[in-house]
């Protein structure tokens, strides 16, 4: 790559984007005078918003003498607020009780219903009719029943009485009528429950101090809050922690959208792609020099965002209590992020774009770009998700929530967790960019021609126009097929509850998830079964004899890979300690009541063999026409490793495919492959079912193992794992000597390599 | 200076399969000659050309340009041609100066002899008069100018026009053939391709005539004449496709037939041969 062309590119995008006044609009102008415009509808609308007077109803209003009052000037008492104006918000109206006896009682209740459901009121309080007199006579008592300070023993006998008395409440309860299908009503509730809590106290108060108490008895404390946010700004940094990581997400990847879809889509609709193509620009210095203007814009956008925002919020908010502006430090933690963020959004804005016809086309693809963002930008705001080793491998929740970490001061998590997730957005990038740059690389994406969509033509196509080996779009589809049924296979089968039934589960999941669909693609798909299955018969004795050789030294590389997969394993549960329903699943499995040969029948069988057929076979040899073998041999381990439910087990079994997916290559058939799955999986049922009885009995697995210092199994010695990888990278450099088939794309490839290599 | 062997170009096509957009084609491009692609619409010209601008892959076959191969030296070749096209366009906000310095430096000319070679262009192909004007503002005329001088700024050895005159009025067409002609004169490798029967006549040195994606016939144009019987181009261009789709239409029924070399196909036509 020349980088003096990609800044050629780059400056001349940029340019060309700043001579676009759309774009200039959407990053510029547009964020400098939303958000004043946002700011000032929000101080209007504030006004509007200022809270606005309720109508109450009141049934049967109580005459109270010698009481703390209630009402007052057709108003409750100002007395019972919390600021004296808000008596001014609950607009009473008052109706005489409906009388004495059941029946107008009754009646009274069901017009306070009725005139709270037609929302003539807000609410109603209902009073009893006999409310007043109950209260007045309760009091009564308690005044007489009132001891003489001095004498303790009658206060205690007093305490007694009207502990007995209280039972069975003295008084009728007042009724708040309201409705929760309306704002409005509920709100009006709160204030009236509010009022009355606040008479209530008076009440009780006047009570006491009639029996003689001091009124302090009812409240002998009072709790006092302290918060330990250190300072004023720091009360608000919750909100903004929450707040702001997804207006920089949002921005950001708006800030990208528009300048890709001009940059890949438009210049095609404008005709000035194929020009640049046949210029000495190599593809990769093109996506670069486009991917970098469109980080640059993306960056700016989000910036101005923040900055106008910032600035908005510096006016806006002294008028909000509790929310200062955001700290300093905050905003150097939301610049830093932006990077990589802007890398990440950029190259996917790139690939999308390039594959896009005209901008049109490539306006539409901004919804689903969003769909699937949102709920990652979306998750961490749930105030459970907290930054863990399982969230930062998320690939843009986990940004939000590192950043959520350092604006909140939570340090040690931040940074225990920053590698995990700086590591999992690089290599987001870095899919996404060559994503990109494999778009550019298309013919037909870049030379694509808009043709009518009829899906039982393209059907009839695709089986008509099948090559012997599966497309690279058949071998995804394949995957994602599997994987697909495998999640609705998950809740249609009920979980295994002995492990009887866990065979039985891994059986029907091998048969109907991974088995199904790999044949019904091939038989569909590809016109050469056996060749894509990698069961071709070899076509001479030596041909034979190497197949067969190749599937002992598979088998025997498993026997020899088995203590380093087994520190591989104990390193990953290490590090990703398994949850207990699935170390309990995991667990009913091994330890169950099932014979060890229907175990391995399952296990070590029937799945090497359906993975085999499905990851290897098919998927694999879609994956091969890429015209890269490494990259075919990750991405069918990565489909292989999403396929298993756990995700410990998920990484292990990636790992693993790799290895499988070299031998799958080098020696160009499935039975080696099989092999090794066999090996692999039957020595990991064993080691489960090996006890440390066993190990301490026998001399040979005692020099093998050692047992764990907390008594709870054991692993290989260190010097086992050592001879372990030694012997392996022997058997898998032996492997790397055969003369492995390529397919034609990638023989292109390697010229292609060679070509440029050349003077 | 350009060689195309076996040169073979498919496409899925979901209506009709495998769309063979060339098919086995052969020809030979000298310095100082300007050789023709004439056909009709459709018939793989601008296929052809695309992937002897490294813009395609051919499914098979072979391409070389100036001795680098199209598909795994495709930089050099780039370097080493110049590409006008009726798909390759002039970008709307950038002005004719800053559109061929764009592509003068990319071809990793230095600013000052760039600088120099850009007045004689514009210079050449009177182009001062809009030399600050923005892509989008400029007439087709315009645009076309820019996109000559964009492709010769490097001054490469090989330039490939792909129906460079179509949408041109008649004088600007007419400058653009005397531009195509000069540079024959400085010992260019001239790839030409057209529908227009004058132009090919007027211009070219060696002519193919192109129809379905394969080469018809192929020769210089008295060559085409004595071997065909026939003097008028337009007339051997038309008894050529005729018999050609005469001939497909016999084959039909066997799915697989190749029809007749050209040479036979012409000969059976040929009247008073």
């Amino acid at each position: 790559m020349n980088p003096g062309n990609v800044k050629l590119i780059l400056a001349r995008e940029v340019r060309d984007q700043l001579r676009d006044r759309r774009t200039l609009f959407m990053i510029a102008v547009l964020p400098i005078l939303l958000y004043p415009l946002l700011g000032m509808s929000f101080l209007q609308i504030a006004q509007f918003m200022q809270e606005r007077p309720t109508t109450v109803l009141v049934v049967g209003a109580p005459e109270l003498d010698d009481l703390p009052p209630l009402f007052g000037n057709e108003r409750f008492d100002p007395a019972l607020f919390a600021a004296a104006e808000g008596s001014e918000l609950l607009h009473l109206s008052f109706e005489p009780a409906g009388g004495d006896g059941d029946g107008g009682q009754a009646a009274a209740k069901a017009r306070a219903r009725r005139a709270v459901r037609t929302r003539e009121y807000d609410a109603a309080l209902v009073f009893p009719a006999d409310f007043a007199e109950r209260l007045g006579r309760f009091r009564e008592e308690v005044r007489r029943r009132a001891p003489p300070p001095a004498e303790g023993e009658a206060i205690a006998g007093a305490a007694e009485e009207t502990g007995a008395a209280a039972d069975s409440p003295a008084v009728p309860s007042p009724e708040i009528v309201y409705s929760t299908a309306s704002e409005r009503s509920g709100l009006t509730a709160h204030r009236l429950g509010e009022v009355l809590r606040r008479w209530t106290e008076k009440v009780g108060e006047a009570n006491l101090s009639a029996g003689g108490f001091p009124a302090a008895a009812a409240r002998p404390f009072v709790v006092q809050q302290a918060d330990v946010a250190e300072e004023a700004g720091r009360q608000g940094l919750v909100v903004w922690a929450k707040i702001l990581p997804i207006l920089l997400l949002l921005w950001a990847l708006t800030g990208a959208f528009y300048p890709a879809v001009d940059l890949c889509a438009g210049e095609k609709e404008r005709g000035t792609l194929e020009t640049l193509l046949s210029s000495p620009a190599e593809r990769s210095e093109i996506v670069v020099g486009k991917l970098l203007t469109i980080m640059l814009f993306s960056m700016a956008t989000a910036a101005l965002n923040l900055l106008s925002m910032g600035v908005t919020g510096w006016m806006v908010f002294p008028h909000l209590p509790n929310l200062g502006p955001p700290p300093l430090l905050a905003v150097a933690w939301l610049s830093l992020s932006l990077l990589p963020v802007a890398a990440l959004f950029s190259a996917l804005c790139l690939a999308l774009a390039a594959f896009a016809r005209s901008s049109k086309e490539g306006q539409y693809y901004l919804m689903p770009l969003l769909l699937v963002t949102m709920p990652l930008v979306i998750l961490p705001m749930t105030p459970s998700v907290e930054l863990n080793a399982g969230n930062a491998i998320i690939p843009v929740t986990g940004v939000v929530l590192l950043l959520r970490s350092l604006l909140e001061a939570d340090y040690v998590t931040a940074f225990t967790h920053a590698p995990l997730v700086i590591a999992v957005t690089l290599g987001g990038c870095v899919l996404a960019v060559r994503w990109a740059v494999d778009q550019f690389n298309q013919e037909s994406v870049l030379f694509r021609e808009s043709e009518r969509l009829d899906v039982g033509l393209w059907l009839r196509h695709l089986v008509r126009d099948r090559g012997p080996t599966p497309t690279v779009a058949a071998a995804a589809a394949c995957g994602v097929a599997i994987l697909v049924v495998r999640f609705f296979m998950s809740f249609a089968l009920p979980p295994p509850e002995n492990a009887a039934q866990t065979v039985n589960l891994v059986l029907v999941t091998q048969f109907v998830v991974i088995l199904t669909p790999a044949l019904l693609f091939t038989v569909m798909l590809t016109s050469d079964r056996l060749e894509t299955l990698l069961l071709k018969p070899p076509r001479s004795v030596e041909g034979t004899a190497a197949v067969l050789l190749g599937t002992g030294a598979a088998a025997l590389l498993a026997i020899a890979l088995h203590p380093s997969v087994n520190l591989l394993q104990w390193v990953v549960l290490w590090l990703y300690p398994l949850s207990e329903e699935a170390a309990a699943s995991l667990q009913s499995l091994l330890v169950g009541d099932v014979p060890l040969w229907q175990l391995f029948v399952a296990i070590a069988l029937v799945t090497p063999i359906c993975e085999e057929l499905a990851f290897r076979g098919f998927i694999l040899s879609g994956f091969r026409h890429m015209g890269y073998k490494w990259r075919a041999i990750i991405l069918s381990a990565i489909f292989f490793g999403a396929a298993h439910a756990i995700l410990q087990q998920s990484l292990i079994a990636a790992l693993v495919g790799v290895v499988i997916g070299y031998l799958a290559v080098q020696t160009g058939n499935l039975l080696p492959c099989i092999a090794f799955h066999v090996v692999h999986n039957g020595l990991a049922i064993l080691s489960t079912r090996l006890s440390s009885e066993a190990v301490a009995e026998w001399p040979l697995l005692e020099a093998l193992y050692v047992p764990l210092a907390d008594g709870e199994g054991h692993v290989f010695r260190l010097p086992v794992v050592v001879v372990s990888m030694l012997l392996s990278a022997a058997i898998l450099y032996g492997f790397s000597r055969l003369r492995w088939h390529m397919t034609e794309e990638e023989r292109l490839q390697r010229a292609i390599a060679r070509g440029l290599a050349a003077p | 200076m350009i060689e195309v062997e076996q040169l073979s170009k498919h496409y899925a096509d979901l209506r009709r399969g495998r769309l063979v957009a060339l098919d086995a084609i052969r020809f030979l491009a000298r310095p100082g000659e300007i050789f023709g692609l004439l056909g009709p619409n459709g018939a793989g010209k601008t296929t052809a050309l695309r992937i002897l601008s490294t813009v395609l892959r051919p499914t098979s076959g072979r391409a070389a340009v100036a001795g680098f191969d199209v598909v795994t030296q495709s930089s050099q070749v780039r370097r080493r041609i110049g590409f006008v096209s009726a798909n390759t366009a002039v970008y709307d906000r950038m002005t004719a100066w800053e559109m061929v310095e764009y592509f003068g430096r990319l071809h990793g000319i230095a600013p000052r002899p760039l600088a120099a070679r850009m007045e004689e262009l514009f210079a050449r192909l009177q182009m001062n008069d809009f030399r600050d004007l923005l892509g989008a503002k400029m007439s087709t005329g315009m645009k076309q100018k820019v996109s000559v001088a964009r492709a010769m700024v490097h001054d490469p050895p090989v330039l490939i026009f792909d129906e460079a005159t179509s949408g041109l009025d008649v004088l600007v067409a007419r400058a653009l053939l005397q531009t195509v002609a000069e540079l024959r004169e400085m010992g260019k490798c001239l790839v030409f391709s057209t529908h227009i029967m004058r132009e090919a006549e007027k211009l070219c040195d060696r002519l193919a005539i192109i129809h379905r994606g394969r080469i018809l016939a192929e020769g210089t144009l008295d060559q085409l004449r004595n071997t065909y019987g026939e003097p008028d181009l337009e007339e051997l261009f038309f008894q050529l496709i005729h018999h050609h789709d005469a001939q497909e239409a016999l084959d039909r029924p066997a799915p697989t037939g190749r029809g007749l070399r050209p040479t036979t196909a012409a000969g059976a036509t040929a009247p008073g041969r």
